[in-house]
């Protein structure tokens, strides 16, 4: 009987917690202008090592319940984390469902061809009426078109 | 300018609200869109055809000189890449 032996805190268990609670904190990260390449891995990456921490927590408060706490709780917080990496796997993917970019549209180099649309006061507004400045004062070095998906 | 789908009304809310000064367009039947074959068909929340997301840089020429295609719709373009791309213009 191991009398002296204080139960240990699962440890496991709470960093594996911790690192599903950043990975899914990190999704605010997107807001923030943080470089682009590690963001969307992070917060897939973060909630599977997290999942695999707190697995290996719950493995050993039920291999070794003398030495580690946590069979419930573990057990709980496994299953939520489960639900969490469910999540943020399906996030990731719908996030990237996008039409690969097309041979129809216009490369580096290539001109873009003149169009005109209403401004959201419904006043028509043309590219290459822009572009030579017709706006009053100096033509602009460069105009920039930022395409969005909107429905926000 | 900033360029979408959304109807006139929202593109104008959406500029008021967010205090935007520079111009909105509005392509609600997405000709443009097509036209530069950015178009993301069903996109939209409700199955609406939209603009997958693209920015351009275009000089006087009108000649692209820098673009940029988001992989992942939370992923935001860099200004600075862009600002870097406009200084490099005569």
């Amino acid at each position: 009987m191991a009398d002296g032996t204080q139960k240990r805190s699962n440890r496991a268990l709470w960093l594996g917690l911790l690192l599903v609670v950043l990975g899914v904190l990190s999704n605010g990260l997107y807001f923030l202008g943080v470089p682009a390449p590690p963001i969307p891995w992070i917060s897939l990456l973060l909630p599977i090592v997290g999942l695999a921490f707190v697995v290996a927590g719950v493995w050993r408060a039920f291999a070794r319940p003398a030495i580690y706490r946590g069979k419930v709780v573990g057990s709980l917080a496994a299953a939520l984390c489960t639900l969490i990496l469910a999540a943020s796997v399906a996030g990731f993917v719908i996030s990237r469902r996008l039409p690969a970019p097309s041979a129809g549209t216009p490369q580096v180099g290539q001109r873009v061809p003149d169009f005109t649309l209403p401004d959201s006061e419904g006043h028509p507004v043309s590219l290459s009426t822009l572009l030579s400045g017709s706006a009053g004062g100096a033509p602009p070095k460069a105009v920039l078109l930022v395409f969005y998906r909107g429905y926000w | 300018m900033a360029i979408s789908a959304d109807p006139q009304n929202v593109s104008e809310d959406l500029r008021h609200k967010a205090g935007y000064t520079f111009t909105f367009l509005c392509d609600p039947q997405a000709e443009v869109i097509r036209r530069l074959a950015l178009l993301h068909p069903g996109g939209g929340p409700d199955g609406q055809d939209i603009s997958r997301p693209a920015e351009f840089l275009v000089d006087r020429s009108g000649t692209v000189r820098w673009e940029n295609f988001a992989e992942d719709v939370r992923v935001r373009a860099r200004a600075d890449q862009m600002l870097a791309a406009a200084r490099t213009l005569p």
